[in-house]
């Protein structure tokens, strides 16, 4: 029988995980609820702000929160190029051709990655101080991106409902014709909106930065779960995103520890795949 | 808007067409041997040693041509294919160069994921394949290939080693009898990490080590948190690790951040092997972390016979000439060495004989020559001999003569500790408590 005290420590692992994965995900649903299309990509421009926050900080010597500004910054730079040049074409076309240009998009990043910085992994260096709370051991990294993760999230949930042009996004989110035929302009709402999720992509970047490596196929680890949690809780849907990421990280987490570290993987994926069956609309959804 | 998205995807295609190159040369005379060289240009193993091997197989290639090809006349022409660090695109890339590119060989073959469908698939095709890297067992075992050869070591032969050279000093360094050593398993759940820590199972309980944990993960997994964990709550005395990169690297973020702590740390080749890339993600924290490998070639000049040492100063000049000049020659990884050695083995031992005496390059000559390859110990760069069990043995088509060694980070270069044998320094054991896994 596993000590209390390590499932305690698996738990809260378990909680800052799920920070992360929350803000990768409501970036992602956010650009679905109002666009209806997803960005299979997405993971993969947080990879392009991690490589520029590398960059500045290790090679030019940034400060590390100038860095991540920066990164932000690129995040929403490429929000609002991939809308403009890969989105707005294909807006109105049948959902696989999305699917296979948003697709496209990923398999180009990363071939683009791999030819100009090579395969090698590259690493944000930074000493920082291990904590030790009542015998469990906490990474100061998770700590600082959960809390700055929750920071931006809740920077999102203010700006979607107490500016004008949140409250807009809101409303194309509901019905995308209506808002067309009131005399707005949806172009400039989706704009307006990738660029938030093209930012939450920065914020993203650099909080993984100081926790991980950044390589060309980084994508491949987060981006799988990221979807995963968007369908869990509903694609388009905030709050049941929100969620879904802290049930999955518990449940890698705590199931860990229980039983294996692929067997909290496979329940994380079962449970999925039964809740695809039992609630296909995400966790949140109303039965139909 | 549309003009600049046209414009933009014009110069994204001049782009491509800039950068693809050549066509390669074709096969003018009939005197060429065409060579499929299979590794991973792209994906997480082509930083873990992957493209090494393939520098390794390339300049072993250039050098042979640039004295007429084999034995003088027969030019090779070298066919890449990338694995891009998937079996199926490995299995794929392997059917495009047996079977659109026909080349008469195919070899590398960095990952034992894709080595091990890859073998049985190429075997039954009747083509020769000639495995420069990838280690497990899982590859010959049992199938008894007749097309199938590697000058490598296995996988079984890396588990014992680690764990036989922690018995070797488990008393005097660790203070500890066998009995009371406690040690944990952890792998990536592959083939490769499979079979490396299934036999650092066997032996250890072989001697008689408590064996409190053994689990996998996988490659790809996000977080290892609750991996560290439970390795905190075993509390082990000596970790050995079986991985590749990035999951070696997340692991040991993850396990410095949450306080794991252990007297000593093996890795097993791959990611473990590559001192630059480990030295760039933690720095000095790596002095006195273990890896396993066949020994690389530049670190065992004085122990080989002249003709093969003299082909290792051919390897150091034409790396640094090519690839990389800033890396010192004792850091260069030993999977340079795996391309170069083990395609020289084939382009220098067997090919020419499957030429001279079974009468050209088809499989059938080629497996012919290399079933009686017989090269005693220190006649190959990386100090091993050559001799491949034959029919009737399980693992039919393996080097029974290859063999790894242990190497510790010390000084921020790779020392051979183990076997004592080829020792270029003492082991420092236990971790000490300047190591972020060493216990305080």
């Amino acid at each position: 029988m596993i000590d209390p005290i390590f499932l305690a420590e698996a738990a809260v692992n378990g909680i800052l995980l799920g920070g992360v994965l929350a803000l990768l995900a409501l970036g992602l649903n956010l650009i679905f609820g109002v666009l209806d299309i997803v960005w299979i990509a997405y993971v993969d421009l947080v990879m392009l702000s991690m490589y520029l926050v590398y960059f500045l900080v290790m090679v030019y010597g940034w400060p590390i929160w100038l860095g991540a500004l920066a990164g932000v910054g690129l995040g929403v730079v490429l929000g609002v190029l991939v809308h403009v040049l890969i989105i707005t074409p294909i807006l109105d076309s049948p959902p696989i051709n999305q699917l296979l240009a948003t697709g496209g998009l990923l398999f180009f990043i990363q071939s683009f990655a791999t030819f100009l910085w090579t395969t090698d992994h590259r690493s944000v260096r930074l000493t920082l101080p291990i904590i030790e709370v009542g015998g469990m051991f906490l990474s100061f990294a998770r700590l600082v991106a959960f809390g700055l993760a929750i920071l931006a999230m809740v920077g999102l949930y203010l700006f979607l409902t107490r500016t004008y042009i949140g409250t807009a996004i809101r409303a194309v989110s509901q019905d995308r014709g209506a808002m067309a035929l009131m005399g707005a302009d949806p172009q400039r709402v989706y704009i307006v909106t990738s660029a938030v999720g093209g930012a939450m992509a920065g914020v993203a970047a650099a909080l993984l930065s100081i926790q991980y490596s950044v390589h060309p196929h980084f994508g491949a680890a987060f981006g799988p779960i990221t979807f995963m949690i968007c369908v869990l809780g509903g694609l388009g849907n905030m709050v049941g995103a929100f969620i879904a990421a802290f049930i999955m990280s518990e449940i890698i987490s705590v199931g860990g520890v229980l039983w294996s570290t692929e067997m909290g993987y496979v329940i994380a994926f079962a449970l999925f795949i039964v809740m695809m069956f039992a609630r296909p609309g995400g966790i949140l959804a109303r039965r139909q | 808007m549309r003009s600049l998205r046209v414009a933009l995807a014009l110069l994204l295609v001049a782009a491509v067409a800039f950068t693809a190159g050549p066509p390669p040369a074709a096969d003018a005379q009939g005197q060429t041997i065409k060579i499929g060289v299979l590794f991973d240009h792209s994906g997480p193993f082509s930083a873990a040693g992957s493209l090494n091997c393939w520098r390794g197989a390339k300049m072993i290639i250039d050098y042979f041509n640039e004295r007429g090809g084999v034995l003088g006349k027969y030019k090779i022409v070298q066919v890449d294919g990338d694995s891009q660090s998937k079996a199926e695109v490995a299995i794929n890339e392997a059917e495009r160069l047996l079977n659109v590119e026909k080349v008469d060989i195919l070899a590398g073959v960095y990952s034992s994921a894709h080595a091990v469908p890859l073998a049985e698939k190429v075997d039954r095709q009747k083509k020769f394949l000639w495995i420069t890297t990838a280690i497990s067992d899982a590859v010959f075992k049992g199938r008894n290939l007749e097309y199938t050869f590697r000058p490598q070591a296995s996988s079984s032969m890396f588990g014992e080693l680690s764990v036989q050279y922690i018995g070797a000093y488990t008393q005097d360094r660790l203070k500890k009898a066998p009995k009371d050593l406690r040690v944990a398993i952890i792998y990536e759940d592959g083939p490769y990490g499979a079979g490396v820590a299934a036999s650092n199972e066997t032996e250890a309980k072989k001697l008689g080590m408590q064996v409190v944990l053994k689990e996998g993960y996988s490659v790809q997994a996000p977080d290892l948190s609750s991996l560290v964990t439970k390795l905190r709550a075993a509390r082990p005395d000596v970790l050995f690790h079986t991985g590749y990169n990035p999951d070696i690297t997340l692991f040991l973020r993850q396990a410095k951040e949450q306080g794991l702590r252990v007297r000593a740390y093996v890795g097993h080749g791959a990611g473990h092997s590559q001192l630059d890339k480990l030295k760039e993600a933690f720095g000095k924290e790596v002095e006195f972390f273990h890896t396993v490998d066949p020994i690389a070639s530049q670190l065992i000049t004085k122990q080989v016979k002249p003709d093969a040492a003299k082909m290792t100063d051919e390897m150091v000049k034409r790396y640094q000439a090519q690839f990389d000049k800033a890396t010192p020659v004792a850091a260069i990884a030993p999977h340079v060495s795996m391309g170069f050695n083990n395609l020289w083995i084939l382009l220098d031992d067997v090919l020419p004989r499957a030429i001279q005496k079974h009468g050209g390059w088809s499989a059938d000559a080629l497996a012919k020559a290399a079933r009686e390859t017989d090269i005693p110990e220190g006649g190959t760069m990386q100090g091993y001999g050559v001799k491949f069990f034959g029919a009737g043995h399980p693992l039919r088509g393996q080097n029974e003569r290859a063999f790894p060694a242990v190497f510790q980070v010390q000084e921020g270069k790779f020392e051979l500790v183990y076997p004592k044998s080829v020792q270029t320094a003492n082991p420092v054991l236990p971790l000490p408590a300047s190591s972020p896994l060493g216990i305080r």
